[in-house]
């Protein structure tokens, strides 16, 4: 231990007495480091939105749309109710709801707006009662559609919340609107649906209603939200089969997060490409402080000699030089990282972004930086080692 | 008279590869404690040579070198240092400072890797600098130092460890005469029972300031005199 200290120290002392030479042999392992972790560090952090907002939503929502096996452009193709049901009794499915955008429907929040509202329709949905509970999407006020208005048929919707804010609706307030001309209450606002976005103006009804006010014959989905925590990838494929059992109705099934979880990853070939030209700053970095020492070892041969006359050792002579490009791999590393985890934390400010910075990966990285010096040390060290003492002595 | 503290048994030392210098031929000596020599002669007649044999700073081609009766020259280089490091203190003509380090480091640098406790090493080093009269001048560097201040250290850093032999390459060959009558006395005051001091040098006042004076010639030696009082 006493050794490795004065081992420590000796090197040091060197170090410090060419403070200018030891800063610049240190730039490279500081510059590759730095390059590697901020690079890696913004990609990560530019990413680090959309994983926050994945957690948020989950990855085990599926989406099954309703599909004509015999296919044809006419045709609206929907989900026997039988099937929702069958779907529902998957062991991994915890939830499902239904649901069927209905067409040539005119909503209005009052008779006076028709010319506005017949150019943007808005969309009226029909859903069962558990969309909430499916999406996991809370109502800002009141309350969804229920079991009482399904089998009353009561004339009750629930809007989403852009729609809400469109009619200036207030939470709670009694208030109807008009769907071509029949007066629907309006019971509760459901907050933002983030994968679906298209439900945040929409109007939901009851399957009830749909059956009884519009032209549709059979309460039967075009569409299905299935929510299966566990085996979310196998369900999503066995949910066409459990649809179809054979017969014409098929599904489509797609996880909506996906796309985002693709989005969300981190380009490895960028990573990648990154880390090889840090890779090659810090081999060029070796190869500064090979070279540099190389030259100290021959400017110092005299205190190489008269450690030898001292008594130090060739290995203990080694050893000197060894300890001084570890201390510059060290330094380098840790200012490298340190550098780099600035860096990353300065763009992330700037730009917006939750800094994501893996602090394994700056050991790891700031780790390389030791060895790539300690390899570079090898050559001088080696050289000084082998140096004859009494040839370093006998001029001055 | 006490067993040699360092031999030289038929030793030889050939440079170089297609042209061989012999620069050492079949030389033996015994040095023994208490003794102060001088070995002289004239330029390339082999007395630095002989002088890094001694110390076991360089290898000879054939023969033996012991310390207190222990062959060095074939011994593992750490373990030949170790015992350099213990046995034998160099001074040179050129004091070879370390110019980034203090006069104290300097000196301390004698002391490292011995299992030594810091404060330790820096109370022997200052003992060592007062000893050559430069307890005051412990943090300078080489360069705020004259050349005689600068060869005193060097004396310093050569005794810390306490050796058994002091060897000295011309330590007065780059001195004026007062600075290289004042490292004289200290090398005098250096003297004692349980150490030699080895001194090479051209100079005759330094030679005739020694008890026994061996001469070389051709990597020979020539004589072997004790002049004044033997003791
Ligand atoms: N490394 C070497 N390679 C080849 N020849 C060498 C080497 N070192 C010394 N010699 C030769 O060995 C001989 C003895 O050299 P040495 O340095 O021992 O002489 P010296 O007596 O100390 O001379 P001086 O008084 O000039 O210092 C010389 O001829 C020298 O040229
Ligand atoms: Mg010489």
């Amino acid at each position: 231990m006493r050794r490795f200290r004065e081992l420590v120290g000796v090197a040091l002392a060197g170090l410090t007495a060419r403070k200018i030479r030891t800063f610049l042999i240190m730039l490279g392992p500081i510059l590759g480091v730095a390059a590697i972790v901020s690079a890696i560090g913004i990609n990560e952090s530019s990413k680090g939105d959309l994983k926050a907002k994945l957690r948020e939503l989950g990855t085990d929502l599926i989406v099954a749309n309703a599909q004509d096996q015999i296919g044809g452009f006419g045709s609206n193709p929907r989900i026997p109710e039988e099937a929702t049901a069958r779907v529902a009794r998957l062991p991994d499915v915890v939830s499902v709801s239904a649901t069927l955008q209905l067409s040539n429907i005119v909503t209005l929040p009052f008779a006076e707006a028709s010319d506005y509202y017949r150019a943007f329709p808005v969309p009226v949905i029909a859903t069962t009662l558990e969309l909430p509970a499916t999406l996991e999407v809370p109502l800002v006020s009141g309350r969804f559609l229920n079991d009482y208005d399904e089998s009353s048929g009561a004339r009750v919707a629930v809007i989403g919340k852009d729609l809400a804010n469109e009619y200036g609706y207030m939470a709670n307030e009694p208030r109807s609107i008009e769907l071509n001309g029949i007066s629907y209450g309006v019971v509760g606002v459901l907050d933002y649906v983030l994968l679906e976005p298209s439900m945040d103006s929409a109007v939901f009804i009851t399957f009830a209603n749909a059956v009884e006010d519009w032209d549709i014959e059979e309460p039967d989905p075009s569409r299905l939200y299935i929510r299966a925590p566990t085996n979310t990838k196998y369900v999503a494929e066995e949910i066409p089969t459990v649809v179809s059992l054979g017969g014409p109705d098929g599904a489509n099934t797609s996880v909506p997060t996906d796309l985002l979880d693709a989005q969300s990853q981190v380009d490895e070939n960028l990573n990648n490409l990154t880390k090889m030209m840090g890779g090659l700053a810090l081999v060029v970095g070796g190869v500064g402080i090979a070279n540099v020492m190389s030259i100290s070892v021959i400017q110092r041969s005299s205190e190489i000699g008269i450690r030898r006359a001292l008594g130090h050792s060739r290995g203990t002579i080694a050893l000197q030089f060894l300890f001084e490009a570890l201390v510059v791999g060290v330094l380098g590393g840790i200012l490298g990282a340190g550098t780099g985890a600035g860096v990353v934390w300065l763009v992330s400010e700037m730009r917006g972004y939750t800094m994501i910075l893996s602090v394994s990966g700056l050991f790891r990285w700031a780790l390389v930086s030791v060895a790539v010096a300690v390899v570079a040390g090898l050559y001088p060290s080696n050289k000084a080692a082998r140096l004859e003492p009494l040839e370093t002595l006998r001029l001055g | 008279m006490g067993e040699p503290l360092l031999s030289l048994e038929g030793v030889s030392r050939v440079y170089g590869e297609e042209v061989l210098v012999h620069a050492l031929r079949d030389v033996s000596l015994d040095i023994r404690a208490g003794e102060y020599l001088s070995i002289v002669g004239p330029s390339g007649s082999g007395k630095s040579t002989m002088l890094g044999l001694l110390g076991v700073l360089d290898l000879p081609s054939s023969g033996t070198i012991r310390i207190q009766d222990v062959e060095v020259n074939t011994l593992p280089d750490a373990e030949r240092s170790r015992l350099r490091g213990q046995a034998i203190g160099f001074v040179f003509q050129q004091f070879h400072l370390v110019p980034h380090l203090t006069a104290l480091g300097n000196v301390e640098t004698a002391l490292l890797y011995r299992n030594l406790s810091r404060k330790e090493r820096r109370r022997r080093s200052l003992e060592a600098l007062e000893l050559v009269d430069l307890g005051n001048r412990h943090d300078h560097r080489p360069v705020q130092m004259s050349g005689g201040e600068q060869q005193r250290v060097a004396i310093a850093r050569a005794i810390v460890a306490e050796p058994l032999v002091v060897l000295a390459d011309e330590p007065t060959g780059a001195l004026d005469t007062r600075n290289a009558a004042n490292v004289m006395e200290i090398f005098a005051g250096l003297r004692s029972d349980e150490r030699a001091i080895c001194l090479v040098s051209h100079d005759l006042d330094v030679a005739g300031a020694t008890d026994r004076r061996i001469s070389m010639r051709d990597g020979e030696i020539v004589g072997d005199e004790w002049q004044g009082s033997v003791s």
